[in-house]
């Protein structure tokens, strides 16, 4: 009954919308609705409930995608460095931003038909908001109180899990967004060759009445856990419109035409030392390994140009001062101070064990760059990997593994608050901020001052930083996503009769079908 | 008298027209205190120690600050670190190393200089200006921020030989189409625009001002990603063409426009008329969709012409809406830039030779 109402409303919307299409003939090309926009993700498990979410980790970043397709936030922020409403209409502080108060839009409805209220803005962003603010329901508004300045709060409200959501007590979510998951399709096996594992697929319908408009896609099938080459490979055939693309396989995209766009870079790799092998208390060995360290090679050879050198844990497109940190290689001075310390440390007894998740191969061509630059200045550095099993989660180590004295981490930048993202990598890291900074890193000088003297105590070093690479289909129009890597697909459309045929629907109903972590928003 | 002007003095204070919006208000006092208040509870970004609100202004506080580090002296060998925007002009980095010198601090080509390092970098929100310097055996820096929404567009580039294009009103609010006013005497302009999912008519005067605003609330148009409509001004009155209705409404009367159900004709392609030999030239564009500028193609429309080569003209995003302006050789054209984001109306007037 709702499936045909919305039905006619779609057929009569399109009507008028088409009596005026050729008002305007003779300017910019109309965007097009309808179709379904098929994309490959590489990630095998997803979680829609941004409660669940684990900061600067590669699978939040994938499911930040996914949730932005069925969640709005307050606000948003648009290329030119300026906020736009969302769900919040207008939005107001006091002259120390301790006191917020945000307006929020009328009559807007999840996507099963009820009201959004304030009472529901205050539970989602009690649940992913940190810092002890205090969220308060009125009439048409909510207030965010605050016991020190949060002059950045619009920066957190635009990004990261603050997503504005409903809690059922099945502990399914809804959204007020764009689209809604219509059907959920775990892996399962090949009914033809039962070795074989189909990916799992989620689709999202379009949600006809979506505050913002009616998107222009019908429908967005994701597909979960695809390789990169296949990835790659179905974009080239037209059976994908949007794929992940591997930093090792961006060469090869673009020699092969295809259309490959980059973000910002927004996820570091670096090192962390862990005081569970003691030599790595011992500063001056880690300012030795620090020296021997070649970041150019790291990221212009391994890596073939798609990555950056980084002496800063923050980007430079997000603080403004990484240029700031320098830290080149210097394998003499490294060498002097090897020599300096006692024998049996780092190669001596035994050498420092590096531990890398090997969720690729790059982590393992980087770890084992790490041993090689290491060696160069006479520290003896051993690769352990750590599987990683085929749902992304990774295997217990186990109490017989030796004690590492170095992880090789990943951190994806989920926050556009560079004080946000400072303060959570040095939570992640369990490193402690310095007695005169113990305070919100307000101003950048206090960021850069932290940041600088946690470079300095060399516990992490960071190594490079990558950009998300994306594949697009040739019919995939409007395809303007943030320089920090949200994707707004909600404004993306596909050319007519450029399109592949669409892809079968996964037959699943949300009811007998779900992923091992994924919970979703259906109407 | 406006009738329906927008009652939100805190209406978020990132969305600003760039040219001055003068929208009065004709409310009741206690709406006036309540606005007076409502400016008061919002405050600008400078209230932050290290802010500033333009790039001069930056420039100024950071000159400022690196002449309060202690034990630098002069002269000084600068070294810039700028992102791909911000190192297209120089025109800052002039006025940082006047200011330098105004303090005392005198710039140099010498290597043997004390180095000072200067960054200037775009944040997703702001500008960071950095200056370093090696004092001792450690570096000093100083960093000043200022909020991006507030960089200022340069001037438009000159228009090219026989066609005149001319900015004339740029807003953050999605302009869906302009006509020029009708009352000739009066001059200015007449724009539809979506702000905040609601469609709006605005006149401006001729230097941008906005002298009323209408509101189509009237229509009762459902939300949609791709708003469309045409304001046709016909001086006192004007009509706004929407997807299967016509809304008219007077600029003098105080009454709700008239909106009812109508099947729109669509406007044809605009054509000009050259001032020199009375050929018709076509408006077209070939854009492919938002993401991307579009190039405005000047087509010869008239067997006078017939086989003139096209002229080009290149907009800094894609074009919205074209509308023939009562001149026969003019045309108002709306496109986005996407350098700034804002939505601009353009007159392009064609001229004989240059």
């Amino acid at each position: 009954m709702r499936f045909t109402k919305s039905l006619c409303i779609a057929a009569i919307s399109a009507a008028l919308l088409f009596s005026l299409a050729a008002t305007s003939a003779s300017a910019a090309r109309r965007p097009h609705y309808g179709g379904t926009l098929r994309v490959e993700l590489l990630s095998s498990t997803f979680s829609l409930d941004p409660r669940e979410w684990k900061p600067g980790s590669l699978s939040a970043r994938e499911d930040e995608k996914l949730a932005a397709l069925v969640y709005d936030r307050l606000v948003t922020l648009d290329d030119y460095g300026r906020f736009q409403s969302a769900l919040a209409v207008e939005w107001s502080r006091d002259a120390a931003a301790k006191n917020w108060q945000f307006k929020l839009r009328p009559n807007v409805k999840f996507s099963d038909g009820t009201p959004l209220t304030p009472a529901d803005v205050v539970t989602a962003l009690q649940s992913v908001l940190t810092g002890n603010l205090q969220l308060a329901a009125s009439e048409n508004s909510i207030t965010i109180r605050s016991p020190h300045p949060v002059p950045d709060l619009l920066e957190q409200l635009a990004s990261g899990p603050h997503f504005i959501f409903r809690a059922l007590p099945d502990d399914t979510l809804l959204g007020t967004g764009s689209f809604y998951v219509a059907e959920i399709d775990a892996a399962s096996p090949y009914e033809s060759n039962p070795l074989a594992t189909k990916p799992a697929r989620l689709r999202f319908r379009a949600n006809e009445e979506s505050w913002a408009g009616r998107p222009f896609l019908d429908a967005i099938e994701v597909t979960l856990g695809e390789p990169p080459l296949r990835q790659l490979f179905d974009l080239q055939v037209g059976k994908a419109d949007i794929v992940e693309v591997a930093p090792d396989l961006v060469r090869k995209a673009r020699q092969d035409n295809l259309r490959v766009w980059s973000s910002a870079p927004n996820t570091l790799l670096a090192l962390r030392f862990d005081e569970a092998q003691p030599a790595t208390a011992d500063v001056h060995l880690r300012e030795a390994l620090a020296l021997s360290l070649d970041r150019d090679t790291m990221a212009n050879v391994l890596l073939q140009k798609q990555a950056e050198p980084s002496a800063a844990l923050l980007p430079n497109w997000l603080s403004g001062y990484a240029f700031l940190f320098e830290s080149p290689m210097n394998l003499e001075r490294a060498k002097e101070i090897r020599s300096s310390l006692p024998a049996n440390e780092a190669g001596g007894a035994e050498p420092l064990r590096l531990h890398v998740d090997a969720t690729g191969d790059l982590m393992k061509l980087l770890a084992e760059r790490v041993a090689v630059n290491a060696r160069q200045a006479n520290l003896s550095v051993q690769v352990i990997t750590h599987i990683v099993s085929s749902t992304g989660g990774a295997a217990p180590i186990s109490s017989a593994t030796p004690p590492m004295g170095m992880h090789l981490f990943t951190w994806h930048y989920d926050s556009l608050s560079p004080r946000v993202e400072l303060d959570a990598l040095l939570r992640q890291l369990h490193l402690e901020p310095s007695a005169e900074n113990s305070l919100p890193f307000i101003e950048p000088e206090q960021r850069f001052t932290e940041e600088r003297r946690l470079l300095e105590e060399r516990r992490v070093l960071p190594l490079v930083l990558l950009p998300e690479y994306v594949g697009i289909a040739t019919p995939v129009r409007n395809w303007m996503p943030a320089r920090w890597g949200a994707w707004r697909l909600a404004d993306v459309w596909l050319e007519k009769g450029e399109s592949a045929p669409p892809a079968p629907t996964a037959g699943a109903s949300p009811e007998n079908s779900a992923m091992p972590h994924g919970r979703g928003a259906h109407p | 008298m406006p009738r329906n002007s927008l009652s939100a003095a805190c209406y978020h204070r990132y969305r600003i027209a760039v040219l001055p919006r003068s929208e009065s208000y004709r409310s009741r006092p206690t709406l006036f205190f309540l606005i007076l208040f409502l400016l008061c509870f919002v405050v600008s970004p400078r209230a932050f120690s290290a802010d500033s609100n333009s790039l001069d202004d930056a420039v100024r506080q950071l000159a400022d600050r690196i002449a309060a580090i202690p034990n630098l002296h002069g002269p000084l060998r600068l070294e810039f670190h700028a992102d791909a925007n911000l190192a297209a002009d120089s025109t800052w980095q002039d006025s940082l190393r006047q200011e330098l010198e105004k303090h005392r601090l005198p710039v140099t080509d010498e290597s043997s200089a004390p180095l000072l390092k200067i960054g200037a970098v775009e944040t997703p929100t702001q500008v960071v200006l950095s200056a370093s310097t090696r004092i001792g055996d450690r570096d000093d820096v100083r960093i000043v921020t200022f909020t991006r929404a507030t960089l200022s567009t340069p001037a438009l580039a000159v228009a090219p030989i026989r066609i005149a294009r001319q900015l004339i009103y740029e807003s953050s609010d999605r302009i869906l189409d302009a006509s020029a006013f009708g009352n000739a005497a009066e001059g200015g302009l007449a724009v539809l625009l979506d702000r905040n999912a609601g469609l709006f008519a605005l006149r401006l005067d001729p230097s941008g001002a906005v002298k009323q605003t209408v509101s189509l609330a009237a229509a009762n148009l459902r939300a949609t990603r791709d708003p469309r409509g045409e304001l046709i001004d016909k001086g006192a009155s004007a009509e706004v063409l929407l997807p299967g209705k016509i809304c008219e409404f007077s600029w003098a009367a105080g009454e709700e426009p008239k909106c009812r159900a109508k099947k729109v004709e669509a406007r044809t392609a605009t054509v000009l008329t050259s001032p020199c030999d009375t050929s018709n030239w076509k408006l077209e564009t070939k854009g492919e969709d938002w993401s991307s500028p579009d190039l405005l193609q000047i087509a010869p429309d008239s067997a006078a012409r017939a086989g003139s080569a096209a002229l080009f003209n290149e907009f800094p995003g894609p074009i919205l809406s074209i509308n023939g302006e009562l001149d026969p050789g003019s045309a108002l054209i709306v496109a986005r830039n996407l350098r700034t984001g804002n939505y601009e109306v353009y007159k392009i007037t064609l001229h004989c030779g240059n």
